[in-house]
């Protein structure tokens, strides 16, 4: 199998697979100048979200971790900042600018904004010549890393597309790859096969505090999640239990040991498999991943769910004929032929690992040409 | 090879998958993933592709096994060919269905 990759060797040896000239809104107020840029200049893709303003404490943090984390991500070359005020807009600009890409930052407040888009659009100038006159690198594929969430799911998940995605994931890992899973409250009714999965102590004790945590958040609210987990679509996809798409769920991530438990957009140490503390919610998920510099997602769905994301290609494999058919523009992988035991798990995988790559290689996934940017922040507690 | 239309995870589980749509009165035959055991059940419902079918009689309060794993209870007994979902199956850990 093909294990080189032509790909954007960044400043700080990180690898990535496509070449974005990120405008990156520090608040709401500032989605309009962001967005205004990217009308303007070709080549620059903006990130507009709903929050950063009067966030604090941990879910502050989380924000600033966010933000960095996908402007730091392999894939962007470089990175405008725009805020209403200095200092938030700063604290991002320079925790970008540590990868050694470059990184402006502008603020609307005591400019106006039509100023600032003339400002920004003149930088965004420089910096998409920078950008399209960086030449790809031949590197190996275990260079990148690559993230894994199922999403509308049904029991065709659990039977075929999450376990080629497992096979593939024992392969890449053997080739010394990295991987990032999480889904906490999907793992209910399986997280006593994840915990023994760890290979450290510490970090199957992380794992169990994270997990608990949420399920007494959820006893906290004197509700249970039916109807939320599993969706209206899982059921109708055949899913009767939590417990039941749990175990379906972590059949992505294969026979695999996990080298470490991290919260919340934390960037992995060494290579590996992670897993990440995130919601179920498809692009809140992949936002995060994407934030701890994950370059390809991996995305298995039965009843079909449709998410992209900004910085990173979302590719789509599903193993539901009716889907693969009446979806086909958003399916980049059909391994329906496996319910009908066509072909083996590890052609299915291989094939896999050919799509990986073509899409490392520059070609656009489903949800790349369908221009889903879900970026989707996760908040912990209500704004100020 | 013999057209199969269900799928079962692991051997002893109490479900398998139809891997196609199934109609009542229908006899089917099945597999389990890996290995080599098959099932020849009678269907008794109307099962579309996805949903569980029962491979066994299965008492009230009974657990579901799937994966090999729990993943659920029996709300009502549910006899060998029948749907096996959220009208008669529960989950143990969050509330679960009528």
């Amino acid at each position: 199998m093909k294990d080189k990759i032509l790909a954007y060797k960044r400043e700080n040896g990180k690898v990535g697979v496509r070449n974005h000239v990120l405008i990156i809104p520090v608040d709401d107020i500032s989605n309009s100048a962001a967005l205004a840029v990217e009308n303007i200049i070709q080549g620059t893709l903006a990130i507009p979200h709903h929050y950063g303003r009067l966030q604090f404490g941990k879910d502050l943090d989380l924000f600033f971790k966010t933000m960095i984390g996908t402007g730091s991500n392999p894939n962007v070359a470089a990175a405008i900042v725009v805020g209403i005020e200095p200092n938030w807009t700063n604290k991002i600009a320079e925790g970008i600018a540590q990868t050694g890409k470059p990184v402006e930052a502008f603020y609307i407040e005591k400019n106006g904004e039509l100023k600032t888009i003339e400002k920004m659009s003149r930088s965004a100038l420089k910096l998409v010549q920078y950008a399209t006159s960086l030449k790809k690198e031949w590197v190996d594929f275990s260079e990148i890393t690559i993230s894994l969430k199922c999403g509308e799911s049904d029991t065709t998940s659990g039977l075929a597309s999450n376990r080629v995605v497992g096979r593939f994931v024992e392969n890449f890992l053997q080739n010394n790859g990295t991987i990032l899973f999480g889904e906490t409250t999907e793992l209910t009714g399986a997280e006593h096969i994840i915990a023994e999965r760890f290979k450290k102590k510490e970090d199957k004790e992380k794992f169990m505090r994270i997990f608990n945590e949420y399920q007494e958040l959820i006893e906290s609210q004197e509700v249970d999640l039916l109807g939320s987990q599993p969706t209206q679509g899982n059921i109708e996809g055949g899913l009767s239990t939590i417990e039941e798409k749990a175990l379906g769920n972590i059949q992505k991530i294969g026979k695999a040991q996990i080298d470490s438990a991290l919260d919340y957009g934390e960037v992995p140490v060494g290579k590996g498999l992670h897993f990440m503390n995130t919601s179920s919610a498809a692009a809140e998920a992949v936002t995060l991943f994407a934030a701890a510099g994950a370059v390809i997602h991996l995305f298995p769905t039965g009843q079909g769910n449709i998410i992209g994301n900004p910085v990173i290609p979302v590719l789509k494999i599903t193993a539901n004929p009716k889907t693969a058919k009446n979806m086909a523009e958003h399916i980049d992988l059909d391994v329906s032929g496996l319910l009908k035991l066509e072909g083996s798990l590890n052609d299915h995988a291989d094939n896999l690992w050919g799509k990986i790559i073509e899409t490392a290689d520059g070609k656009f996934v489903m949800a790349e040409m369908l221009k889903h940017r879900e970026f989707v922040l996760t908040k912990l507690y209500p704004s100020a | 090879m013999a057209e199969y239309k269900f799928l079962v995870h692991k051997e002893g589980d109490s479900v398998g998958v139809a891997s196609d749509d199934l109609k009542p009165g229908e006899k089917i035959k099945g597999r389990v993933l890996e290995g080599n055991k098959e099932y020849e059940i009678t269907v008794l419902d109307e099962i579309v592709l996805g949903h569980k079918i029962s491979l066994k009689d299965i008492e009230k309060d009974e657990e579901i096994i799937e994966y090999g794993e729990k993943t659920g209870i029996a709300t009502k007994t549910i006899k060998i060919g029948e749907e096996v979902h959220v009208h008669n199956i529960k989950s143990r850990r969050w509330g679960g269905s009528k």
